[in-house]
Formats: C-alpha cells, sequence, structure tokens
C-alpha cells in the first residue's frame, strides 16, 4: 500500500518557484524499428482502479494496436520508494526504448534516466526535463472551470464541495478553477475543501463527503480516483462531479460530469515520434481541452440550459479562450492576478495558493 | 440531520468496519492464535461479497460468500498454524499478501463498479424518533447493529459467561494443562481461528456492500492492521474492542467535520489524531492499573503434545 501516491511529491516540489528553462533544443534520439522497439509503462496504481490508473492502460492498449510489432513491458502499483528506481533500472535492462510513468517519481526517474541516454522517458505531472526526458499532464483546471459554472447553476445553496488528497497543485488548480467557473455566474459561491491524505482511501473520501453534506454542501467536485464520494452524493439526493473516467453508474442522478482523461493519442504520437527518430527530450505537454482531457457527456439530472451554458464556456475555451482571468484574489484578499492579467498555462500548472472562496486550503 | 447526529452516525458506520475485523481477530487470539492475516481476509470478503450479489442482488448472500471465503482462507492458515505449527506472524503475513492478491486478481471484473446490492436501512421502531441520537444510533444497517452490539454481547457471554468460554481462554493461557484435563486443543484453535477469520472477511462484506459499495483493489486500505492493533490495545476484550472502535471512528469523523467547518488544523494532524486519541484511551486502564488485561500467556506459540 502506497502511503504517498502520485503528485504527492509535488507538495515539496511546488514550494520552488518554477523556472523556465532556456530554450535549447535536444537532439532527437535516433530511430528505431517497430519490431525492435520496447515501450515500458510504469503505473502508480493497480490498472483496475477504475480511474487514473485505467485511463493510462486504456492509452497503452490503443499504442499498442497502432504499434503490433513492438514489445509492450507494464507494471503496476509502483511505490514512490527506492523499489521505482528498481523498476525504472529493470525496464531499461529489458531493452526498453521508452519509458513512460504515469506519476511524479522526480530523482527516482531521472537518475535513471541520466545513465540511459538512449532511452526516452516521459514523466506524467513531472518537473524534470533533460535531453532524454520530458513531462506531460492536462490541462485540468479549463474543465474544472466549465464543471464549476454547471456546478453553481446547479447547486441550490451556493455552498460547493470538494474532496482532494494533498495539498498539491493539481489540488489548488481544480478546486480554484472550479470556484472561479462557479463565480463567473453566481458571484457568492464558494468551495469549502477537505483532504483526505491519500488519493484512494473510499473510506475516507466517504467519509469526508458525509461531513461536507452535513454542514450544508450540496454539490461535490472530486479529483480522487475513485467514485465513493458520488455514491454518498447519491444516497443524500445531492449532486456530484467526478474525475478520471465516465462514473455515472455509481449514482445517476447525482452525477453532474466527470474531468475524462484520454491519453490514446498522445501515447501513439510520442510512440511514432520515437520509432521515426523525431522523439527529443527537454520539453513538456499540457494536453488542451479536447485533447486528452474534457468533460464527460453530462449527468441526467443536469437541466439542458445549464449544459448548454457550461458548453458555450467549453467552445470558447476549445477556441484559444483562457479563463483563468484577473482580478483574483487569493483566500487572504491579496490581490495575486490583477485586473487584464491572467494565469498562463505554467502557471496554473504551478498553482499553489487558495483563491478567495476556496476554503479549506492554505498556500503552500 | 444535525451536526452531532451526523458526527455520531459517521462515526458509527466507519467505526463498524474496525469493530467487525476486531471482533473476529479476539477468537483467534484468546486461543492462542496471532492471525496478521485481517487485511487480507477483509479484501478476500469484500471482493467476494460483491461478486456473489452481482449475480443475486442478495446482500444476505453476499455475506454468507463472505464469511464461506474467510472460513476457506482461515481453515488454510489454521492447518499451517495449528496443525503443521508453522510460525503464526510469518503465516499471517502470507495470508495478508496472499488474500490481497487473490481479490485484487479476482475482483478485476467487478472494480470499480458500485455493488449490486447493499444493505437496506433498518430503523428500530420508536428509538429512531428520539431527538439527535435516533437518527445516529437506530437508523443504520443490520451489521452495524451487529458489531457495535449482537456480536459484542454474545461474545463476552461466551468468552465470559459460559463454561466452555473458560475452556477457549484456558487454551490461549496454558494449552499443556488444557490438554492434560482431556481438552480438544488443536480442534479448538483450529475452529475458532476459522470462525474469526470468517468474521474479519465479514469485516470486508461490510466495507462493499455497506460502508462504500464498491470493490477496488486497496479498498481496506490498512484497516485491517489497525484492527489487529486494536485487540491488543483494547486488552482482548470484546466491549473494549467496539469502544475502541467508536473512539476511532469519531475522532476520524471529528476530523473530517473540522475540515469541512474549516476549523484550521492542518489535514495531516488530523489525519494522525485518531491514531493518538485511541492509543491514549487504550493505555488509561493499564496505567491506572484498574483492569490491567495481559496477553494470553500462550498467544503466538505453537502448541506440541509430546513437549509437555
Amino acid at each position: 500500500m502506497p502511503f504517498l501516491k502520485r503528485r504527492a511529491l509535488l507538495a515539496g516540489a511546488a514550494a520552488l518557484p518554477f523556472l523556465p528553462r532556456l530554450a535549447r533544443a535536444a537532439s532527437p534520439l535516433p530511430a528505431v524499428a517497430e519490431k525492435d522497439a520496447v515501450i515500458a509503462f510504469g503505473h502508480i496504481g493497480p490498472v483496475s482502479d477504475g480511474g487514473w490508473s485505467t485511463t493510462h492502460h486504456t492509452g497503452l492498449l490503443a499504442a499498442k494496436k497502432a504499434y503490433p510489432a513492438a514489445k509492450f513491458l507494464e507494471v503496476e502499483s509502483i511505490p514512490v520508494s527506492a523499489d521505482a528506481t528498481r523498476t525504472f533500472r529493470q525496464f531499461v535492462e529489458n531493452g526498453a526504448n521508452m519509458v513512460f510513468v504515469s506519476s511524479e517519481y522526480g530523482d527516482l526517474l531521472s537518475s535513471v534516466a541520466d545513465d540511459a541516454p538512449e532511452v526516452a522517458f516521459l514523466e506524467c505531472n513531472g518537473h524534470h526535463v533533460s535531453d532524454n526526458e520530458s513531462w506531460y499532464y492536462i490541462q485540468h483546471w479549463k474543465v474544472s472551470y466549465i464543471i464549476g459554472v454547471a456546478a453553481a447553476k446547479m447547486s441550490k445553496s451556493g455552498k460547493m464541495g470538494f474532496v482532494g488528497s494533498f495539498p498539491v497543485p493539481s489540488v489548488f488548480g481544480c478546486a480554484n478553477a472550479f470556484l472561479l467557473g462557479a463565480r463567473s455566474v453566481r458571484p457568492e459561491a464558494t468551495v469549502q475543501v477537505i483532504l483526505i491524505n491519500s488519493w484512494f482511501d473510499p473510506q475516507a473520501a466517504a467519509q469526508a463527503a458525509s461531513a461536507l453534506i452535513q454542514n450544508g454542501i450540496d454539490m461535490i467536485y472530486t479529483n480522487l480516483d475513485d467514485g465513493s464520494c458520488l455514491q454518498v452524493a447519491a444516497k443524500a439526493g445531492i449532486k456530484c462531479a467526478t474525475w478520471n473516467t465516465d462514473m455515472r453508474a455509481m449514482g445517476p442522478d447525482a452525477y453532474v460530469t466527470s474531468l475524462m482523461l484520454d491519453w490514446t493519442q498522445f501515447y501513439v504520437d510520442q510512440i511514432g515520434a520515437r520509432l521515426a527518430g523525431r522523439w527529443a527530450g527537454d520539453g513538456h505537454t499540457l494536453l488542451p481541452v479536447g485533447h486528452g482531457v474534457d468533460r464527460d457527456a453530462w449527468g441526467r439530472t443536469v437541466p439542458p440550459e445549464v449544459a448548454a451554458q457550461a458548453d458555450a464556456v467549453r467552445t470558447r475555451i476549445i477556441g484559444g479562450w483562457n479563463p483563468i482571468q484577473g482580478e483574483i484574489r487569493d483566500a487572504t484578499g491579496k490581490v495575486r492576478v490583477p485586473k487584464g492579467g491572467s494565469l498562463d498555462d505554467i502557471a496554473c500548472y504551478e498553482w499553489n495558493w487558495p483563491v478567495e472562496g476556496v476554503v479549506g486550503l492554505k498556500a503552500v | 440531520m444535525s451536526v452531532v447526529s451526523g458526527l455520531l452516525s459517521n462515526a458509527l458506520v466507519s467505526g463498524a468496519v474496525l469493530a467487525l475485523a476486531g471482533l473476529g481477530e479476539l477468537l483467534a487470539e484468546r486461543v492462542g492464535v496471532l492471525n496478521l492475516g485481517v487485511e487480507g481476509l477483509m479484501a478476500l470478503g469484500a471482493m467476494s461479497a460483491v461478486a456473489a450479489v452481482s449475480g443475486t442482488h442478495d446482500p444476505a448472500v453476499g455475506v454468507l460468500a463472505a464469511l464461506a471465503t474467510g472460513a476457506a482462507a482461515g481453515s488454510l492458515f489454521a492447518f499451517a498454524t495449528v496443525v503443521a505449527r508453522a510460525s503464526q506472524v510469518l503465516c499471517g503475513m502470507a495470508l495478508t499478501m496472499g488474500g490481497m492478491g487473490l481479490a485484487a486478481t479476482l475482483g478485476r471484473p467487478f472494480a470499480g463498479q458500485p455493488s449490486a446490492a447493499t444493505f437496506p436501512v433498518l430503523p428500530i421502531p420508536l428509538l429512531d424518533r428520539l431527538p439527535v441520537l435516533g437518527d445516529a444510533l437506530f437508523r443504520q444497517s443490520l451489521p452495524v447493529y451487529v458489531a457495535f452490539l449482537i456480536l459484542p454481547l454474545f461474545l463476552h457471554w461466551l468468552l465470559f459467561r459460559t463454561r466452555h468460554g473458560l475452556a477457549l481462554r484456558a487454551i490461549g493461557e496454558n494449552p499443556a494443562a488444557c490438554d492434560a484435563v482431556g481438552m480438544k486443543v488443536l480442534p479448538l484453535r483450529f475452529a475458532y481461528v476459522v470462525l474469526g477469520a470468517a468474521i474479519s472477511a465479514g469485516a470486508g462484506a461490510y466495507l462493499t456492500l455497506g460502508f462504500v459499495p464498491s470493490w477496488s483493489d486497496g479498498v481496506t486500505a490498512g484497516r485491517g492492521w489497525i484492527a489487529v492493533a486494536l485487540v491488543i490495545f483494547a486488552g482482548y476484550r470484546p466491549w473494549r474492542i467496539v469502544a475502541g472502535a467508536l473512539l476511532f471512528g469519531f475522532v476520524g469523523a471529528l476530523g473530517y467535520l473540522a475540515q469541512a467547518r474549516d476549523w484550521g488544523i492542518p489535514s495531516a494532524f488530523l489525519g494522525m489524531l485518531p491514531y493518538l486519541v485511541t492509543l491514549l484511551f487504550m493505555m488509561l486502564p493499564a496505567l491506572t492499573g484498574r483492569g490491567r488485561v495481559a496477553a494470553p500467556a500462550a498467544l503466538g506459540v505453537a502448541y506440541y503434545r509430546d513437549q509437555r
């Protein structure tokens, strides 16, 4: 049972200001014939979790189909410990040309990458880059903003809740953008956050959701791996939006939508680039709305006019509009983004302070 | 639902997992067998309950499936530790790892899906109308009543009010003496280890058919280990085990309430609190010198008749 799950390490990393790297094109790694290629994938959790790890596994299955002659290695539930380094080293020893990992392993990965310059490394939600290492993630805050618009319209009280894991940027970004989306249509909306110190602990998630509901919250958003918040919400007759996959079966009447992950195209493209000799490290990718991350089809109790309003925002975002616009104050009332300014994608990826109206998170 | 009533209700719902798992473990430990496989038994019970209800849509069938799976796994453990006299610690660890792995593998078709059936709420007539307490205490599902009332009542009666219970406790203290007066040490040990394993697996069934009605790998999240610790801290007494489970659930629920009401306490500290408070409370009897209970003297020791 890994105590620290994915992105947990970010809590420490986020304390450092993000340093933009100087533009320096790394040279591409040499091409590999498909029949000789070995693609390795390390998962943070079990691929049967029905959430985060399942979405990566699905992407990998699509890649297998796209490159049938290549060999694929897959290891599940790799803890963030020295065990991870051993697993990644084994990937390299087994002839891997390309290694994906579904969570930030930091030095545990880069120490292996530095010893294997011919192997491409891709770290999900990572930070470290080198000539043969890049990171990738999703613009989840933009989808959270869209969900916030619909949620605020559906909430009766305007008091909404968020159940998250650790005080890491993924959680700040989600809760903040959810509130900003909500306030764009309902200026008095608030978001009360509960952290359960785990990415996967259905018992804790269920208790957290119950506590929120008993304190008058009638709309919950969660980025945890499982659907237990949705089940609790369904039982209590309130609404809930989730992450990762379509979870409506857990509570069809409570289900608003889900932040859906789809790594398929990204994995197929990256592997294709590696085989063709076009893959170079030293970069990062934040998959945009509509290409890797999106809202799920709206739940059956979402009124059509609410869905239409949220989808109008989605269309603007896909068209290039950045919803994270000033003026934005933090929870202490200090202006962090002036009027007319905005937070760019990297700033949102690194978000580590709560916006005004998000209660229960402290700036790190 | 008022805040107090919600708090109590959450404490009962989450504490019932620990209470059931702990009461199962109590039976094994009272006859002198340390079963560290509770986590694995819970996982097996949780998975088999979900698998059983997926076809039948009847929670009772799910419970029976969990009890049967627990008994089967418990028989294997009992054979290894009681009959073959292998190390109880190592076999318990093996049961935990094996049970979790097996449950994860067999449970794949059901992972991440809502359970097909759940325990209905069983309100106790009249009592459920009590202000504050009624909602919290008397509008629960059957397993919660079993965990906090029926099972501890029965086990207390069995262990401390019957001759058979005296024999069981004696076997945990001094199996050689029991053997000398003609008690069947190994069969009784075997039977109660199996029964305890079935109850611990039943805690898993409550987990996936009641508390969080869905199976996924890792859903037990270490609660089996807490149950083992609780039995030791509770001095091997049924009522103290359920009191400890309730306290653990209550402090946990209080932590989430503190976050929901934004009392400004860091979540990491609140996450630690149930362990700390339970530890302190369980130390009280020992510190005051009243009701001090040592572990069964033969706990963890295999019995060899020829070395008597």
